[in-house]
Parts: structure tokens; C-alpha cells; sequence
């Protein structure tokens, strides 16, 4: 729909905007882990050429905010608590200028004894990276202890029993490393104050509403105050859900009452963004010898970093994530989420997921070479069908899960799993949520017979809000091209849960289902009126009412309405309705049940340097289960780029800590997969319409980023009978592990 | 800090400018001129965002100094094709359903487009390996090289009337 | 942050402006090192001295030996007919090299006095026997690659002084050059250890010459100069490639860093020299009349 704007380069994008007098922000971050902060002298910095403000932590109001728990201030105060900590902010007049004001300020700081990793968080007397943590204002549902800021767990029948009752037992630990999400646009905001005291807030977010309340919380403002605007959006994949810069903006352009824009650097991507969690996962599973699953107890322990951030949340997702898509009837899972003294890892498309699929879908393939058994087979003979219940007890439907794995199966070629020396196949299931929320929207007809969708949504290349518009179109019986979005501006538009979660198409289409069958009343009401037709015998069709041998467009039913009427206009609103699950099986759980669960399976057929190591995909596969496609190429092309990024993840991207230093701070270093990396990948569209989703749709922009790490995996391991239990799957680590065992 | 007159020729019309010496053509593109078509992200050459054609060139204006592009044509996005037109690279890409966010999109078609005006006839391979200095986050790249392959096919048969300056 | 740029219009200007300048002036050729260099803080001339309009410096001429000029680009190695044959190893090296967008500008005299130990068309020269020439208010002089670099960055470059090319000699009927490299992607790499090989055989298929020279394993690029005298008037056997490479392995001298460790470095040291060495007589049999 914006296609013609980006390939000409006239779509404006926040990192784009700018002001009449705009100035430039930069922030200074800490260099230290995690020290005492003694003293920050800005003096000399604020009187260099250009510079127009200064501002550290004795100049903001002394807030804690936070999602789940209140544990983050804008600046540090007197505890620096990860490397790339803010500490200060400049405005100034150029960005160079505001750079060179950064290596004035003076920070003087005492090293205190840190924590790099969870390991050390969890080992006895380790420094609690927030003392006062028992103090924080944190959501009441949270298990909090110490350096533990959530532990979400699932408990069904007797693991204990179930263990028992198996015939082997597979104990394996799996490890992943932080990788960011790679947008090509860097986090920008333009902040701007007027007279009556409001800002007005341009910034790339994919959650506009959020980012309004929580710089309402920090900026000690009416939400009323805070008018954010999502200009256009390059790239966000969960890394532009929470605030980033955009207080900072606030903040620089409330002291010099210019207009301020700050905008990351790759290196302040890379070290103070919202990277996905590293994991370490701990799965053990029992299993009789004809492969039936019996039981299973799984741990993963999430870095979140210096602050909860979506921790808490995402290790309860996680919980549902170690269940994998099968029927196990005796579950112990838990999801930890531990303070480190790094950066605030977050949300990445599908968070947990990779990491959770990674382990359980690595097992799997153990388990099933260890008995024997065909790892298609075993999986089809545990996968969740249709009415069973999920791991907290919702009662599954539209489960297409088997036609997913039968499907990439046979696409692949999995009767000859390893075609030559070297060579092998590989593959890995999994299952997602749509996520809920609510959204509204208005639509009005405009005089011309061109309709307008005004939603809170933003469109971050997702093609999702397309698909609103398409289910808008479809309802309405008149063609895309008369339709225009105006979108994600929290002053005009109608509130929108937001870009996250797979949600978009799905909750914005609702809801514009909800506004047509109200407009529909008003036209065929009216038209009825002025064709004298009766409304039973009207019917709306490419653009007009028709019935009875008469016409009359909806351009003219507008004209109508806004001469005697106010014009043809409605609202709709969505919010999926809650997933039923059974609470006694739950504890500290932010996200008990999957709604409108997405199934899925991947396969890849690969080849391995049994010198260097080096992976050579000759074929990847995906089918998908997205209920129903509204959009084919626009799925597929969500599956291709998930698949990439997943791959990214599976084969060379990492941040790299060194005493919670990043050491790859640069895009030489972190390595996205170019074109030359990335193979064609295969989509196939399985259709199992979902009961809420419009005509039946489930989310499909998170779940193709899940199962690359496994498939992989399990794929080098068929070509070279190598188990890699760690991400990124490196041709170093494949070549080394060959090597060990070569001796 | 002193200012030197920059006289750049872009997208076949001359302007004028005063800037810094250390300021990079990216830079002045983007905060003087207004020609925001060309992206900026990395600012080490690694992304690809920024590439605009320097005598019919792909190169990565956030290394290059402005005052190293004078008497040098530079083409950028917004000089691909006449206003309201479309170069058959941005009706492929559009077509193809190469764009999703599209911040990538005018420095991968320009790479595109230098790499067709001395391959014309070129393969899947041969555009992926043009392509690589550019990348792309959201479409993992098979709608892109479609495009690319299928706008060589249509210049082959019909090159544009309005060919870039 | 900021600085002066300058334009010079000869060989003559742009070594008196270096005079001039000193520590605080740089050349400035391809950018692809100096502007992130100075983006990340690490570098900060007071002077950029461009080289984008000095004459002669952008020529390959192909007569009794190849010169090949200090502003040479990435693209244009890769792309010489001269570079498509027996010396087909030069045009490997580039090509690996960024993207097009980088190729474009980056320039080999560029990649020779950054000193990178993981300078792929370096470690190409290197196995070419190159020799530089350097231009100084002294006048020229002559020096072998081999040597050149002394530590990461590191040159034995005088003050002030230009260099203006590469030259190294052409090569014997029946030789070959190669250049592989490995990294964790496929492209816009930094060799995470790299290889190249020259081999020239004699009438009875042995080796009459043959250089051996090894990227990003060791603190600069380095011939193995044991694993070269290995080869010495024997002809290539798989097994002796084989034993080539462990021999190129133990004398080459890696780091572990973010980017691998040095016992990958070591082992792909000894499998990609025997690929090269075996490319080598590929090419060669193929090229024989």
C-alpha cells in the first residue's frame, strides 16, 4: 500500500524527521558494569561551542518506571548497573558537537563487585544487582527473590511419577546468546514542547500508546500531555516496543525549548538496546520405548539484564514454549527472568521462543536417535490434535499441526534423510500464540466514495495494516486503492494494543469488521431512504448500493449524510476474548495461554565442510498453519524474513560479552545474513481457520523466526552425527566438536 | 569551525553548499539538502543503506566526504526517475512484493541498478553477490532478487524513455 | 572532530602537504578504513590530504612485470582481463572483499599500508613477491611487501612518504594463483583466516616455485615460508599438500579474538592451504596446452 513512497525514497521515516531550529541529542553512557556512581561534573561540556544543554540524573524527576516491575530511572542516580547505562544527555547544535560535548563530561565512579552472567546471579552470596528490589512497585502476580525478578511456572500432574513411569530418561542443557533484531533504522525520536505545556513526541516506536504513558510516568505529566506520532517505521521485530529515546528527546527539548532529536548509534544498538535474552535451558524428559512422552521437567534462565524490562513476561511465555506442541501429561516448567549487569535484553519476534524451541526440538532428536525411532515419527506420535488440551490446560482447536509436519516432510524429501556423506536433513516443530489486546478503529466514507481507516496501529512493514485494510475493503465491497490508513498518532487515532505480538491484521482487522457492520446500518438506513428500496432488498457492491434496478455509490450516500447527517462514520473495536486455562496449574505467570495458537513445522536439507565446518543450505521449507491466508505473498514474505533472521540466530549472530563488555559493538562484527547468505525458502500456507481471527486468520509474523536454530541443529547433526547444544551453530563449533570426536 | 563552498552536481542539478570539510556527502544529502531518500544507519559501510551512485558508481555516501564529490555526478534515489514515474527497478520491486519496511530499498536498488548497467543479462547468483553490501532485515532477500532479475528482463526489452541522469 | 581537507594535484604536492602536516595529516584514498576510523573516535587528523585527483597513481600496466597503481580499487582487480588467468589468485582476493559499494573505493594501496593482518589482496601480493614503491621528498625507493607491515597498522612507510605502487614480476609459463578465505558469512567478511598460493612446476610436474602466504594468523600477513621449502622440487601429492598444511599451521602464530579462536584459525590453516595448493595444479593442467 506505502510501496510507492519507500522505492522512491519520499516515505518519510522517523529517523528522517526534523524541525525548523532542531537540535541534536546524545547520550553519554557508562563505561563501567557496575560501580558506585560518585560524581558527574558536566560543567566544562556545557560550555563548549554548540552546546545547548546538559542534563543528568539531578535535573529529571527521580522516577522509577518499568512494565512489570518499576525498577529503571532515565539516568543513573547514584548506581551504575550495566555498561551503556545512561548517564547524561546533550543537546547541542550538530550532532558532532553534542559528540564531542560527551567526552567532556567528567564521571567519576567506584567498581563495584558485579554479577556477568546468571550463573553468578544465582550462586550464593552474589551482589544483588538491586538491593531494594523487595521495595520496587512491581506487578503482585511476580515470584521475586533477589536477583530473580520472575519465576513463571507451569506444574501439571506428578513429573516425579512420570519419570518413573518412562522407560529413558534425557537429560540435555542447551545455551543461546543474545542477538539483536538488525532494523535498518536506528531508534529515533523528535521531541517538541508548545505553549500549553504539551509534547509532541515523533518516534519510531511499534507501540505508540505505551510509549505515551510511560513518558506521562517519567515526565510527570497528564497521559493528555504526551502526544506521541509514529511517522513510518524502518523495521522493529519487538526491539521498538519500549522506550528508547524518546525521553531523552523530552527531556533536552523541555530545558532548551528547541526541538530535539536523538537517534541511536549501531554501537548503542548493539551494547543498550533490547537485544533478545541469552538463555540456558535445562531439559529433562522421560520417554517409554516405543516413544511416548511420559514426562517433563525444563528450566530456562533468562539474562534480562540490569532491569526486568519484558523479562518477567517473556520467561512466562517461555513456560508454554518448553511444553512444545506435544501431549506430555506430567509437566514441571519453570521460566526465570535474573538481574545480570548487562544491558536490558528484551523482546525479539517470538521472544522465547527460538531458544525454547532450540532446546526441546534439539532433544527431541536425541531422544529419537537414542531409541531409534524416526524423529517425523516421534513427533507425530506426541503433537497436541485437535480438542486436547495445551500445557495449562486451554482446549486446543484449528491445531493444523500434523498437516505442518507431513507437509515440510515431504517437501524436504525426509524418506532419504541423508542423501550423501555429509549431507543431512533436518526438522523442527513448534507452536505460537496470537497475541490479544485490544484495538478500535474509525472508518469513515468520504464524499468521493473513498473510505478512510483511522486506527492506532502503526505499520511497521508487516504489510499487517494492508490486511486490515483488505478485510475493510472485502466487507465493504469497494477496492483497496480507495482506501487510506491514517495511523499511530495517540492524540487522533483510537487506542491500539500495537505492532507486537502477530497481532496487527488479526485484532485491527476485527475491529474494522466491528466498524463495517455499523457503517453498513447507516448506508442501506440511508440508502433505503433515498432509493425507497427496502433496506431487505439493498446490497452493498463494488462501491454502491444496489437493489431494486437501482444505484446509488457510496461517494453520493456521503454527500448525502454530510449535508443532513454528519457524514457516514463508525467506530468498531476488538479484544480477543480470554483464552480459558486452568489457574491452579500456573504460578507467577504473566501469559497462561496461547490464543489462537499457531502451528508450524520447518525443514532444511544441508550440507557440512567436514574440515572448515562451514553449513551450505541447499533447501529450506516452511509450513505454516496461519488459518487462513488473507495476504499469500504478503505471509510469505513474513515467513522468508523470519526464516532469515532465524537463520542469522541458528548460524553467525551473537553479542559478544566480555566482563560485561559487548566486544562486537559494530555491524563489521555482528554478523546479519546478507544475500549472499540466505537461501530460497519454500513456504507452504496450511490453512486451519481459527474461530476469532477475521475469515479465520491466526497471527503470522513472529512463529518463522522459532524453529531455524532447531532445524538446523538437528539437520548438522543427521549430515555429521554432531549435537551443537549451543547458538550460534558456527562452522568453528562444528568443526572443532568434529575434531573431538575424531580423537 | 570554517565552512567551505561546496558545489555538488546531484541528480543532474547543481547546489550549492557550505559545510564543514569532515562532513560526509550522506550527511549533507540528508541535513541540507533534504534529499532523505538516502537512509542512514551504520555510518561504516556495512549496511548499504546510504548507497547512492557516484559516476554511475555504487558507493556508500556515509564514507565519502562531501568535498571529494565535487565536479562528480552523484545520482540518488529521488533522481532515479521523473516525479511521478517509476524506474522499471521500483515498479519491479513493488510488484514483486520486495518492500516491507523499505528502509533498505533505495540503497538496494541503486545497487541494483549499477550492477544492471554493466550486467545486463545477469542470474540469481550474480545479483545476490551485487546485493551483499546492502542488507535487509525484514524480507530475507528472495523477493528482492526476483525483482532485480525480472526489472533486468523488462530493460532489456524496453529501457526507460527517462534514464537516469 | 573536524578537519581540512585538501586536493592535491601531484605526486609532489600531496608528499610536500604530508611534510607539511606530519602526525596530524592523512592521505585519504578509498575511505573505507580512514572514515571509520575517525567515526569510531580511534583516529583524528587535523588535515585529510585526498589523493582522488593525483595523476598516475590509478594505472595496471602489464609489461615485463605488473604495476599496479596505489589507488587501484577493489573492482577494477577483479574485473582486469590481466587478472583472469594465471594470476586469477589477485582478482580472488579482491572480490571478496565488502560489497560492491566498498570495492568501489577501497584501493590496494590503501589495504597495503593499513596493516591489517586480514588484508585478503595483501596476503595475494605477498605470494606474488610484490615490491613497493614509496615517493618521499627523498626521492623514490624500492621495498619488498614482505617485511612492509611490522605490527597491526604498523608500516615501515617513512614519514611523508607516498606509496605510489605495488609491483611484482610476471609469472613462468605453468603457474597458478589461488586465494581462499574463510568467515562466518559469505560475504562482507573479514577473513577470519585466509590463503594464498602461487606454484609454478617444472616439466616433470614437481615444484620449481611456489609461495605460500597466510591472512589474519599472525600479527601481520605472513608467508610460511617452512611450508614453501616443504614443497621444494617435489611434486604435489595429496598427502603432501596434507603435510603442507599442518607445516603452514604450526608456523603461523594466531590470536583468538571475537571473531574465532586461534585453534580454528590453525586448523583452517591447515585445510585451506592443500585446497589452494590443489586449485593451483587444477588450474594449472587446465591452462597446460
Amino acid at each position: 500500500m506505502d510501496a510507492p513512497g519507500k522505492v522512491t525514497g519520499t516515505a518519510l521515516y522517523a529517523a528522517d524527521f526534523a524541525l525548523p531550529g532542531m537540535l541534536y541529542g546524545k547520550v553519554l553512557r557508562s563505561s563501567e558494569p557496575h560501580a558506585r556512581l560518585v560524581r558527574i561534573d558536566a560543567g566544562r561540556a556545557a560550555r563548549l561551542p554548540g552546546v545547548r544543554a546538559v542534563i543528568t540524573a539531578a535535573d529529571v524527576p527521580d522516577v522509577r518506571y518499568g512494565g512489570s516491575v518499576k525498577d529503571e530511572r532515565v539516568f543513573a542516580r547514584d548506581r551504575i548497573r550495566f555498561a551503556g547505562q545512561p548517564l547524561a544527555a546533550v543537546a547541542a547544535t550538530s550532532p558532532d558537537a553534542a559528540a564531542a560535548a560527551l567526552t567532556a563530561i567528567e564521571v567519576v565512579c567506584e567498581p563495584l563487585r558485579p554479577v556477568f552472567d546468571v550463573a553468578a546471579a544465582l550462586a550464593p552470596g552474589a551482589p544483588l544487582v538491586h538491593d531494594a528490589w523487595a521495595s520496587y512497585t512491581a506487578l503482585p502476580i511476580l515470584h521475586r527473590d533477589g536477583n530473580v525478578c520472575n519465576r513463571a511456572r507451569i506444574v501439571v500432574g506428578d513429573v516425579e511419577r512420570g519419570f518413573v513411569e518412562a522407560d529413558r530418561v534425557f537429560e540435555n542443557r542447551f545455551t543461546t546468546s543474545s542477538v539483536h533484531q538488525g532494523y535498518t533504522e536506528p531508534r529515533a525520536a523528535v521531541a517538541q514542547w508548545d505553549s500549553s505545556g504539551q509534547v509532541t513526541v515523533w518516534s519510531n516506536t511499534q507501540l505508540p500508546f505505551e510509549i505515551q504513558t510511560t513518558l506521562a510516568e517519567i515526565l510527570q505529566l497528564p497521559p493528555s500531555k504526551v502526544r506521541v506520532i509514529v511517522p513510518g517505521i524502518g523495521g522493529g521485530f519487538g526491539g521498538k516496543l519500549r522506550i528508547g529515546v524518546e525521553h531523552f528527546a523530552a527531556l533536552l527539548a523541555m530545558k532548551t525549548g528547541r526541538p530535539v532529536k536523538v537517534m541511536t548509534t549501531s554501537e548503542e544498538e548493539l551494547t543498550a538496546a533490547y537485544a533478545r535474552q541469552p538463555a540456558t535451558v535445562a531439559v529433562k524428559t522421560g520417554v517409554t520405548n516405543d516413544g511416548r512422552l511420559t514426562a517433563r521437567e525444563a528450566r530456562l534462565w533468562f539474562d534480562t539484564g540490569a532491569f526486568a524490562g519484558s523479562g518477567p513476561g517473556v520467561a512466562s511465555v517461555a513456560t508454554l514454549m518448553l511444553a512444545g506442541p506435544y501431549r506430555i501429561p506430567n509437566l514441571l516448567l519453570e521460566g526465570f527472568a535474573v538481574y545480570t549487569n548487562k544491558t536490558n535484553f528484551g523482546s525479539f519476534r517470538a521472544p522465547s521462543g527460538p531458544q525454547a524451541n532450540f532446546a526441546v526440538e534439539s532433544q527431541m532428536d536425541i531422544i529419537a536417535d537414542a531409541l531409534g525411532l524416526d524423529p517425523l515419527e516421534l513427533r507425530l506420535k506426541n503433537i497436541v490434535r485437535e480438542g486436547e488440551e495445551g500445557p495449562t490446560g486451554q482446549v486446543l482447536t484449528a491445531v493444523g499441526l500434523e498437516e505442518c509436519l507431513r507437509r515440510a516432510a515431504d517437501a524436504i524429501g525426509w524418506r532419504d534423510r541423508r542423501p550423501e556423506v555429509g549431507r543431512g536433513k533436518g526438522i523442527a516443530c513448534g507452536w505460537w500464540t496470537t497475541t490479544g489486546g485490544s484495538s478500535g478503529v474509525y472508518v469513515k466514507v468520504n464524499p468521493d466514495g473513498t473510505v478512510a481507516l483511522n486506527t492506532g496501529a502503526a505499520e511497521i512493514g508487516t504489510a499487517a495494516l494492508t490486511g486490515a485494510a483488505q478485510v475493510l475493503a472485502e466487507d465493504l465491497g469497494v477496492q483497496m486503492a480507495d482506501i487510506n490508513v491514517v495511523s499511530a498518532d495517540t492524540l487522533s487515532t483510537p487506542f491500539d494494543f500495537g505492532a507486537q505480538g502477530s497481532r496487527t491484521a488479526f485484532a485491527v482487522g476485527n475491529a474494522c469488521r466491528a466498524a463495517v457492520a455499523d457503517l453498513k446500518r447507516q448506508i442501506l438506513a440511508l440508502a433505503s431512504k433515498h432509493l425507497g428500496v427496502e433496506e431487505s432488498a439493498l446490497a452493498l457492491r463494488e462501491g454502491s448500493v444496489v437493489g431494486a434496478g437501482k444505484r446509488a455509490t457510496l461517494g453520493e450516500l456521503a454527500r448525502i449524510s454530510q449535508a443532513s447527517g454528519g457524514g457516514l462514520i463508525a467506530h468498531g473495536t476488538f479484544v480477543a476474548p480470554p483464552t480459558p486455562y486452568d489457574t491452579k496449574r500456573v504460578e507467577g505467570h504473566v501469559y497462561p495461554a496461547f490464543h489462537s495458537p499457531s502451528f508450524h513445522a520447518h525443514a532444511t536439507d544441508l550440507s557440512v565442510d567436514a574440515e572448515t565446518g562451514e553449513i551450505t543450505i541447499h533447501r529450506y521449507v516452511v509450513a505454516q498453519d496461519v488459518g487462513f491466508a488473507m495476504n499469500p505473498a504478503a505471509i510469505e514474505g513474513q515467513i522468508e524474513g523470519g526464516v532469515a533472521q532465524g537463520l542469522g540466530q541458528a548460524l553467525s549472530e551473537e553479542i559478544v560479552y566480555e566482563n560485561g563488555r559487548v566486544l562486537n559493538a559494530n555491524l563489521t562484527d555482528y554478523k546479519m545474513p546478507t544475500a549472499r547468505d540466505v537461501p530460497r525458502v519454500e513456504s507452504i500456507l496450511v490453512q486451519h481457520p481459527s474461530l476469532v481471527g477475521p475469515f479465520g486468520a491466526k497471527g503470522v509474523g513472529e512463529p518463522p523466526n522459532i524453529e531455524p536454530p532447531a532445524a538446523i541443529a538437528n539437520a548438522v547433526a543427521s549430515a555429521t552425527g554432531v549435537r551443537i547444544t549451543s547458538l550460534p551453530i558456527t562452522a568453528e563449533k562444528v568443526a572443532l566438536a568434529l575434531r573431538e570426536r575424531a580423537k | 569551525m570554517t565552512r567551505i563552498a561546496l558545489s555538488l552536481t546531484i541528480n543532474g542539478q547543481t547546489h550549492d553548499v557550505l559545510a564543514e570539510p569532515h562532513r560526509t556527502l550522506l550527511d549533507v544529502l540528508r541535513t541540507d539538502l533534504g534529499l532523505i531518500g538516502t537512509k542512514e544507519n551504520c555510518l561504516e559501510a556495512e549496511c548499504g543503506v546510504c548507497t547512492v551512485l557516484l559516476e554511475g558508481a555504487a558507493v556508500n555516501a556515509c564514507i565519502l566526504l562531501a568535498a571529494q564529490c565535487q565536479g562528480r555526478a552523484i545520482v540518488t534515489i529521488e533522481g532515479l526517475a521523473a516525479p511521478g514515474q517509476l524506474h522499471p527497478l521500483q515498479r519491479a520491486f513493488i510488484d514483486h512484493g520486495a518492500v516491507q519496511c523499505g528502509y533498505c530499498i533505495p540503497g538496494m536498488i541503486l545497487a541494483a541498478k549499477a550492477y544492471l548497467d554493466t550486467n545486463p543479462e545477469p542470474d540469481g547468483d550474480g545479483v545476490r553477490e551485487a546485493l551483499a553490501g546492502n542488507l535487509c532485515r525484514c524480507t530475507g532477500y528472495q523477493r528482492i532478487i526476483d525483482a532485480v532479475l525480472s526489472a533486468a528482463r523488462a530493460l532489456r526489452t524496453s529501457p526507460p524513455s527517462q534514464a537516469a541522469r | 572532530m573536524t578537519f581540512d581537507y585538501h586536493e592535491p594535484t601531484s605526486v609532489r604536492e600531496a608528499i610536500e602537504l604530508s611534510a607539511r602536516f606530519g602526525g596530524d595529516g592523512r592521505f585519504l584514498a578509498g575511505g573505507t578504513d580512514l572514515m571509520v576510523q575517525i567515526h569510531r573516535g580511534r583516529l583524528n587528523p587535523r588535515h585529510v590530504v585526498s589523493l582522488q585527483c593525483v595523476p598516475g597513481l590509478d594505472g595496471i600496466e602489464v609489461d615485463g612485470a605488473v604495476r599496479l597503481g596505489a589507488r587501484v580499487t577493489h573492482r577494477r582487480l577483479e574485473s582486469a582481463e590481466a587478472f583472469q588467468g594465471a594470476l586469477r589468485g589477485l582478482a580472488e582476493g579482491a572480490e571478496v572483499v565488502g560489497g560492491h559499494q566498498v570495492r568501489n573505493v577501497a584501493t590496494v594501496g590503501g589495504n597495503i599500508v593499513n596493516a591489517s593482518p586480514a588484508a585478503d589482496v595483501v596476503v595475494v601480493l605477498l605470494a606474488l613477491d610484490a615490491t613497493l614503491t614509496c615517493l618521499g621528498p627523498a626521492g623514490e625507493r624500492t621495498v619488498a611487501l614482505d617485511g612492509f607491515a611490522t605490527a597491526p597498522g604498523v608500516t615501515g612507510l617513512r614519514p611523508n612518504e607516498l606509496l605510489t605502487r605495488a609491483s611484482f614480476p610476471r609469472l613462468a609459463p605453468r603457474s597458478a594463483t589461488v586465494f581462499l578465505k574463510a568467515g562466518r558469512r559469505r560475504a562482507m567478511e573479514i577473513s577470519i583466516a585466509c590463503v594464498a598460493a602461487r606454484v609454478t612446476l617444472d616439466d616433470l610436474e614437481r615444484c620449481q616455485d611456489v609461495r605460500i602466504a597466510l591472512g589474519a594468523v599472525a600479527p601481520t600477513a605472513i608467508r610460511a615460508r617452512a611450508a614453501e621449502r616443504h614443497l621444494e622440487a617435489r611434486p604435489l601429492t595429496d598427502g603432501l599438500m596434507r603435510e603442507t598444511g599442518r607445516i603452514a599451521a604450526a608456523e603461523c602464530r594466531p590470536i583468538g579474538d571475537v571473531r574465532a579462536s586461534a585453534r580454528y584459525r590453525a586448523l583452517l590453516v591447515a585445510t585451506l592451504v592443500p585446497r589452494a595448493l590443489a586449485r593451483c595444479l587444477e588450474r594449472i593442467k587446465l591452462g597446460a596446452p
